[in-house]
This record gives structure tokens, C-alpha cells and sequence, in this order.
């Protein structure tokens, strides 16, 4: 089959894109692909085929509820290097080693997308010593997004249901407050 | 102790060799994406510093810092696979830690701060892994890491993290190749978190059939699982080429032995010869050797290594200065003359 795009060269890549809520089926040669999508040819690509692949498959799976969701997702930047959820999008790759945590939200799903697993098993630094730290660092709202996240991909809708109301509960108090104080400065 | 799948014997006609990759970053530095001129300076000194006084039994490695090297110097390392196209072409300060043999060696300021590589010749990824696992040892015992709870290793790219490990086999597949069973074979293989990928392309560099096969995924298995694993596939891999070397042999010998024969004559004779012609004509002839048609006098029959041996940039630095394309030529057809195994 000739490619939908260019028709000159033979299609290779078969692409699906869902963009507000429209789903587009195309069959793509590797040079149209690689203009119109985010996959590289291996060559190009060198070792990383899968990486240029990473922001099609988080923006397909926010894309039909780009939102308020999205909204805040790129406000996200690590303090530590800098980087911002746009360019993590655009390059595929992390900043530095804290960027793990500061997208974890998004990434977590990216991760396992590539990786087909989320944790790790294999060798660890010799004298490497657990840190609980990132634990106590997360915030009430933090932890019942965490737990948000995990009964959509289990499909617990009612708990996940339940789960929404309380972070919305939660987030009109912090609202309020800060309505409080800004209203005591003034 | 060797390892069961040393015991089954040789599987040289197919497997040329096994290399494990392993990716690390310090935890003190921003990843190579995020990486100042600055920053990087001051990575390669450190890593280079931590890690001085470094030996095998052959003695102490070699330290340097790439910049150093002249762009032909570094072309020949990556002819000879000790260093990446990436690490090649990048302008950044970046440094090389190499055993004298080169099975073993570490980028420094790669895509990630290290690329721990071990090397081995055959079947033999055990050794491999093992020669990277115990530089790696060092290396964290020197410098702080960045690991994760939950992710293991963090690396520039999600596609490394967990173990960052890469193991690959480098084969050579000239009957499945031929018999155009390759594309359908890699995607059978992608099916189980293996790549199939050309290690010298059709097309600029002669059709060599030489590929690498190896693992996709870096997080959720241990090491030795994913070693496992891959070492399952390409046994397969080894199974299904040499049953198809055996079927075409079986109906075809004569044309093939006929063409063997001619091919091992042009490189016997030829007095210029360009790296095109000259790889697919070894492609030929290995494929000669390794099922018994062609049989060398001295036990010295590595074609593999004269096929790196005769990369323009490793001809350059064996004669020490720049040549023309037609003298260059002119070299490797006498070359491949003088190292040609004697039949």
C-alpha cells in the first residue's frame, strides 16, 4: 500500500491519531511519518525509536480530555533543571532525575506504556538506602490523585466517583482559605 | 561453571558477538539534555577522576578525553563499536575509559553521564554482563547514582530506566536474509520485547547480513531475566538460520559454492577495492567458512574482524596518515590480499 500522505513511497507505519475526540486512521511511509508524527526513522533515531513516540502516546491519552487537566499538566516545570511539561512533550526525554517526580503524574502512565512494567526488580547501588521523604512531601490532594489514578485504570468508577468529589471538596477549601488570606493582606 | 547455553557448543556460524550496555547518571548532574559546557567540563573530570587507576589483567586502561582525539581517531573507535555515532558528533566535552583489549569500556557524558559497555566475542553475554556489572560496582561504590524506589536507575530517555541495561547479540543471518524472512522474523520478535535492528545497512555499505538483536524493554525484569530472555530468542534465531542455510545448500550448492569461490578469487586478486564491494564480498566468504565450504589452512579464519579492519578510518589509522579514495582502495585490496585466509 502507497502512503496516504505522499503517494510515492510504500506505507510502513499505520497511525492513529485522536484529536478532540476524532479519531484519524492513516498509513504512513517512515519520511511522512516522521514529518507528520513524532516517530523517527531508526537511523535518525539512533538507539530511540520508542522515546519520539512517548508525547503521542500521553497527548492521545489526554487528548479528549485536554481540560482543565492539561491546563494544569503544563504549568508543571522541574525547579531542579527547568524543564517544562511542553518540552519533556516535545524532546521525549528528562531533564534530570528529579524531573522522575515532578512528572510523575503523566509519566507513570508514559512509563508503563514503553516499559510494559513500572516497577523496578533488577541490582540496586550498593549501601543504597530507602528514602521516605517523597512520601511525606505530597500534599492530601496529591495522594487521593494517586489513588484517583489507580481506580480509573482498575475500573472502580464508584470509588473513583467517590474519590473526585473528596479532591473537589478538598481543593474549594484551599480556595477558600487562600480567599481568606489574600482578603486579611489587603 | 560454564553456563548451559556455552555448553551446547559453538554457535560461532551465527553469533559474532555479545555486548551488555548499562546507563547510569550521577545524581549531582543534570541529565545530558540539560547538560551546560560548563557542567559537562566538570562530569568528564570527575567520573575520570573517581574512576583513575582502573585495570585488568592486561593492565591499566586507557583514560581520554575525546576531544583530544582527532575526528578520524574517534570514527575508528566507533568502526570498531567502542564508541556511539552519538558520542562522535557531539560537541560537548566527552571522555573514554577503555580496557586494552576493548571489551570493556565507559562513555562519559553520553546520552547519559555513563555507558558502561562490556564486550565479548561468540556467545558468551555472560562474560559480557559480567565485565560491566563489576565496573558498575566500582563505580557506585565512588559516585552517588540516581535511583529510584520504584523506577531503579533514572535515565535521560524512559526508554533505558529500570536496570538500564542493553544486551545485544551482533549475528549474522545471510540465508534468512536472503530468503526475505527477516521483516516478518523482526516482527515476531517485537512480539517478545525484542529488536531486530542492521548493524552495517544494505545499500552504502555492501549487503553484509549482520544484525543485532536485543532487548527492548529495561524496567520490570531483573538483569539476569532479561539476559534470559534474549538468550532464549536468539537461540531461536540460530535454530531457524540454520535451517534455512541447510535447505538452500541442500538445493542450491553448486550456484552458492560457485559464487563463494568467485568472491574469495576477486579478493585473492583484486587490486582496488572500495569498502562496498569489499563487505559484501567477505559477507560472501564468511558465509563460506562458517558452513564448511571454504576450510582455512591456518585455524585463523576471523572475517568478521577484517571486515571492521577495512572501515576507511581504521585503514587511515593503520597507515598513519590521510589518503586519497583511490589509494585508499588501492590499500585495502592489498590488505585483504596479505590477511585473506589461506585456503
Amino acid at each position: 500500500m502507497l502512503c496516504s500522505r505522499c503517494h510515492k513511497r510504500e506505507a510502513k507505519i499505520y497511525y492513529t491519531e485522536i484529536s478532540n475526540g476524532e479519531k484519524k486512521e492513516q498509513f504512513l511511509c517512515e519520511e511522512c511519518a516522521g514529518e507528520y508524527t513524532s516517530f523517527q526513522n531508526q537511523s535518525e533515531a539512533g538507539e530511540m525509536t520508542i522515546g519520539g513516540l512517548l508525547s503521542s502516546i500521553i497527548s492521545n491519552y489526554y487528548a479528549d480530555s485536554i481540560s482543565k487537566e492539561e491546563e494544569e499538566l503544563l504549568k508543571l516545570q522541574c525547579p531542579t533543571c527547568k524543564m517544562t511539561y511542553e518540552q519533556l512533550m516535545n524532546e521525549g526525554k528528562f531533564g534530570c532525575a528529579d524531573c522522575y517526580h515532578v512528572f510523575k503524574q503523566v509519566m507513570d502512565k508514559g512509563i508503563r506504556q514503553i516499559q510494559g512494567a513500572d516497577v523496578h526488580t533488577g541490582k540496586r547501588p550498593a549501601g543504597y538506602v530507602k528514602q521516605e521523604e517523597e512520601e511525606i512531601k505530597l500534599t492530601e490532594i496529591d495522594k487521593l490523585t494517586i489513588e484517583l489514578q489507580a481506580a480509573v485504570q482498575r475500573e472502580e468508577y464508584e470509588k473513583a466517583a467517590k474519590l473526585r468529589d473528596q479532591i473537589k471538596e478538598l481543593r474549594k477549601q484551599e480556595e477558600l482559605e487562600k480567599k481568606a488570606e489574600s482578603a486579611r493582606e489587603v | 561453571m560454564e553456563k548451559w547455553f556455552e555448553e551446547k557448543g559453538n554457535f560461532s556460524d551465527v553469533v559474532i558477538s555479545s555486548r551488555v550496555r548499562l546507563a547510569r547518571n550521577l545524581r549531582e548532574y543534570p541529565f545530558s539534555t540539560r547538560m551546560s559546557a560548563e557542567g559537562a567540563a566538570s562530569l568528564v573530570n570527575e567520573v575520570m577522576g573517581q574512576l583513575s587507576g582502573l585495570t585488568d589483567s592486561d593492565g591499566v586502561f586507557y583514560f581520554c578525553n575525546l576531544s583530544k582525539l582527532s575526528k578520524a581517531e574517534r570514527i575508528a573507535m566507533m568502526e570498531r563499536h567502542v564508541l556511539s555515532p552519538q558520542i562522535v558528533n557531539k560537541k560537548q566535552e566527552t571522555g573514554l575509559i577503555v580496557s586494552k583489549n576493548e571489551s570493556l569500556s565507559i562513555m562519559v557524558n553520553e546520552e547519559d553521564h555513563l555507558r558502561i559497555q562490556g564486550m565479548a566475542g561468540g556467545m558468551h553475554i555472560e562474560k559480557a554482563f559480567q565485565l560491566a556489572n563489576e565496573i558498575d560496582d566500582i563505580a557506585s561504590s565512588k559516585m552517588e547514582f540516581a535511583f529510584d524506589e520504584k523506577y531503579g536507575y533514572l535515565t535521560t530517555c524512559p526508554t533505558n530506566v529500570g536496570t538500564g541495561l542493553r544486551a545485544s547479540y551482533m549475528v549474522f543471518l545471510p540465508a534468512l536474509s536472503a530468503a526475505g524472512k527477516l521483516k516478518l522474523l523482526s516482527e515476531e520478535l517485537n512480539k517478545y520485547g525484542i529488536t531486530l535492528r542492521g548493524m552495517y545497512g544494505e545499500g552504502s555499505e555492501g549487503t553484509v547480513n549482520i544484525y543485532q538483536i536485543s532487548n527492548q524493554k529495561t524496567l520490570g525484569n531483573k538483569e539476569q531475566e532479561i539476559i534470559d530472555n534474549l538468550n532464549n530468542i536468539v537461540l531461536q534465531v540460530i535454530r531457524q538460520e540454520r535451517k534455512r542455510r541447510e535447505y538452500v545448500l541442500m538445493n542450491n550448492y553448486d550456484i552458492i559454492e560457485d559464487q563463494i569461490y568467485r568472491s574469495y578469487g576477486v579478493l585473492k586478486y583484486a587490486r582496488q577495492i572500495n569498502t562496498k564491494d569489499a563487505m559484501t564480498l567477505l559477507s560472501q566468504i564468511k558465509f563460506g567458512f562458517d558452513t564448511g565450504i571454504l576450510k582455512s589452512q591456518n585455524k585463523e579464519d576471523n572475517i568478521f574482524r577484517l571486515m571492521m579492519e577495512i572501515q576507511p578510518y581504521n585503514l587511515l589509522q593503520r597507515e598513519g596518515k590521510m589518503l586519497g579514495n583511490i589509494q585508499r582502495d588501492k590499500i585495502r585490496a592489498e590488505y585483504i590480499r596479505t590477511m585473506l585466509p589461506i585456503l
